[in-house]
């Protein structure tokens, strides 16, 4: 620790370039997590954040909840299967809406309709109440200033021959957007009545997926199981599944692993280079010390005591930068301030610039004392 | 095994006594067979306490292969070693790491210092290694004092090496390799990156410091002029010890 913190101390520039370095990988680490995280949201942040324990898609619409209509006796048979507490219709719909202002400019919102009390309803409300009635809508907090606040009236604007039909916005929750677009989620009554104004001609309104309850101690994904093999022409997916698999999801994910996975190897890269570097740079030294009777294993730790330093500093440099990022909104995306996942990724980090140090610790166990009459150093 | 020469023993012996240093019959060999290289030959030489021993041999004649055995920076092919009573011969890589921590103390021809620690801070390591705490740590602190003052470098005590001059840094080696009170002090040629003047300072400094601690001492050199500050000297060649060399008896080599 001495030698550590001394060797520190002096050369204050280089771990400090060394940490900023580190630090600012790791920022980046945190933010590509968080863009994806924000931005995976912002596409099905609303089944992620809904209370059905399953949801249960038309087969053919593969997973897509746009292209996905319940048939009414697949709704019953779902009802009928063994585990299933609640099935109830979950509709969704893009519409173009006038929110807040009477005169403000059309834009598009995502409308969820659902059964009052049942599965489906939104679970993370932050402002006001659920609806309690028809005609009554929680919207997508991030949307609020957008004519989205409670108090606010949405209009859905009708096509010819339809009926405008409005929310009155009672609540705000946090993460329920779909496919980036402000959301509502209103009564499966209201629901149908926006389908109805923009097509007026409709004899019935179908749910996109019914929404289930799992029975008290049932395992979500054996009734998911259980009601796709019972009901023809169904898929059915847990809340997790249905996240994961939506379109496009997989895909982004996917992409931000690639860049993420990079960003891990190169910080501990960076550290591990650095340090053999400096073992190198100071081999002279480390071979007088252990001439002078330093254990091989205490200049180890010395070692070890640095990049753990020197990756906690940039840690710091990085959460500090990141918990910034996280008061601002970049684009349509809000970056969370996770600190499990902050935790993870600064311990992941620690432990493979570690793994990487180890180049440099082979290094100075490899050192032989003899040397210091030589002043040879380490052998390559 | 070949017998050593019998005045080889009979020089390189001094008067009974109390030893800091014993050798016995050392031999050091690299490599087997063919390639075999014989750096030390049944060497044996006692260093009695607080004596200063000077080995003189040129280039390649094993002296600093002899004071690597002797300080347990190297082990002995054969033979025996023993440092300040402790018999080091069978000693592992650890005990000898410990052993050099506590009993010995070094100073080396070029790299002497820790180049990011001042020189008290040079001096401090040694304590540090041993895991000083508390009230050691300060006692340490004041013995480092004590000593730079001694050596004349009170004043340079928050110094870097690199802010010190050649007669300096050895200096504060000198302090560094006495901080621990070892029974002997190996010196590996302390003056061949020094100039004449400010090499015999340090010689001086060396001779004085061991006769006020009563501390043996070896120290390895080729420069005949260094040779009178030592109480005896020993001639290694092709890794033989030998008699005391007559004045410019290594001018030839």
């Amino acid at each position: 620790m001495y030698l550590a913190l001394k060797e520190m101390r002096r050369a204050r520039v280089r771990f400090g370039l060394l940490a900023g370095a580190v630090g600012l990988l790791v920022y980046l680490i945190l933010f590509q997590q968080a863009i994806s995280t924000g931005l995976i949201d912002q596409f099905i942040g609303a089944l992620k954040n809904q209370s059905a324990d399953v949801l249960v898609y038309n087969a053919q619409a593969r997973r897509n909840l746009e292209g996905s209509i319940v048939l009414p006796e697949q709704s019953a048979a779902i009802a009928e299967v063994e585990g299933v507490a609640v099935a109830a219709p979950l509709g969704e719909g893009t519409f173009t809406v006038v929110a807040g202002d009477p005169d403000a400019d059309e834009q598009d919102a995502v409308i969820f309709g659902y059964q009052l009390g049942g599965p489906g309803e939104p679970t993370t409300l932050t402002a006001g109440r659920l609806p309690e009635r028809t005609g009554e809508a929680v919207a997508s907090s991030r949307n609020a200033a957008d004519g989205f606040d409670v108090g606010d009236t949405v209009t859905v604007v009708p096509n010819a021959g339809g009926t405008a039909t409005s929310f009155t916005v009672v609540g705000l929750a946090e993460e329920i957007n779909y496919s980036v677009a402000p959301t509502l989620f209103t009564d499966f009554v209201g629901y149908d009545a926006a389908r109805r104004a923009v097509n007026p001609d409709a004899t019935d309104v179908l749910p996109s997926v019914v929404a289930v309850h799992v029975a008290e101690g049932a395992d979500p994904a054996e009734v998911a199981e259980a009601i796709t093999a019972a009901v023809d022409g169904t898929e059915a997916l847990t809340r997790q599944q249905a996240v994961d698999e939506s379109p496009g999801v997989s895909a982004v994910r996917q992409s931000f692993s690639v860049i993420l996975l990079l960003f891990y190897l190169v910080a501990p890269l960076v550290t591990g280079l650095f340090f053999l570097i400096v073992t190198f740079q100071k081999a002279g030294a480390l071979t007088l010390l252990r001439a002078i009777g330093a254990p091989a294993g205490l200049l180890v730790r010395s070692l070890v005591v640095q990049v753990a330093a020197v990756v906690v500093s940039g840690a710091a440099v990085a959460v500090g930068l990141f918990w910034l990022t996280t008061r601002t909104v970049i684009g349509s995306i809000s970056v969370p301030f996770d600190l499990g996942a902050i935790g993870f990724t600064v311990g992941l980090v620690l432990v493979l610039a570690l793994v990487t140090s180890l180049a440099a610790i082979r290094r100075v166990l490899r050192i032989e004392p003899i040397a210091a009459t030589t002043g040879a150093g380490v052998h390559l | 095994m070949t017998t050593p020469p019998a005045d080889t023993v009979a020089d390189t012996a001094p008067a009974a006594g109390p030893a800091a240093l014993e050798l016995a019959d050392v031999r050091k060999v690299y490599g087997a067979g063919d390639t075999e290289i014989v750096a030390v030959d049944h060497a044996t030489l006692r260093v009695g306490d607080g004596e200063i021993v000077a080995l003189l041999g040129p280039s390649g004649s094993g002296k600093t292969t002899l004071l690597s055995i002797a300080g347990g920076l190297l082990s002995a092919t054969q033979g025996r070693v023993v440092v300040g009573g402790e018999d080091i011969t069978g000693h592992s890589a650890a005990e000898l790491t410990d052993f050099r921590r506590s009993k010995v103390g070094f100073v080396f021809q070029s790299v002497n210092l820790v180049p990011f620690l001042t020189a008290e801070e040079n001096l401090l390591v040694v304590s540090e290694l041993s895991g000083a705490r508390g009230g050691a740590r300060k006692q340490a602190k004041a013995r480092a004092k004590e000593l730079l003052g001694e050596l004349g470098l009170a004043h340079r005590a928050g110094n870097l090496p690199a802010q010190l001059s050649g007669g300096e840094r050895q200096r504060v080696a000198i302090g560094r390799a006495l901080f621990n009170g070892p029974a002997l002090v190996l010196f590996d040629e302390p003056t061949s990156a020094l100039d004449t003047k400010i090499g015999e300072q340090v010689m001086e400094l060396i001779q004085a410091e061991m006769r006020s601690r009563h501390t043996a001492a070896v120290i390895v050199t080729h420069d005949t002029r260094m040779t009178h500050y030592a109480d005896r000297t020993v001639r290694i060649v092709d890794g033989v010890l030998g008699a005391e060399p007559v004045e410019g008896d290594l001018a030839a080599h």
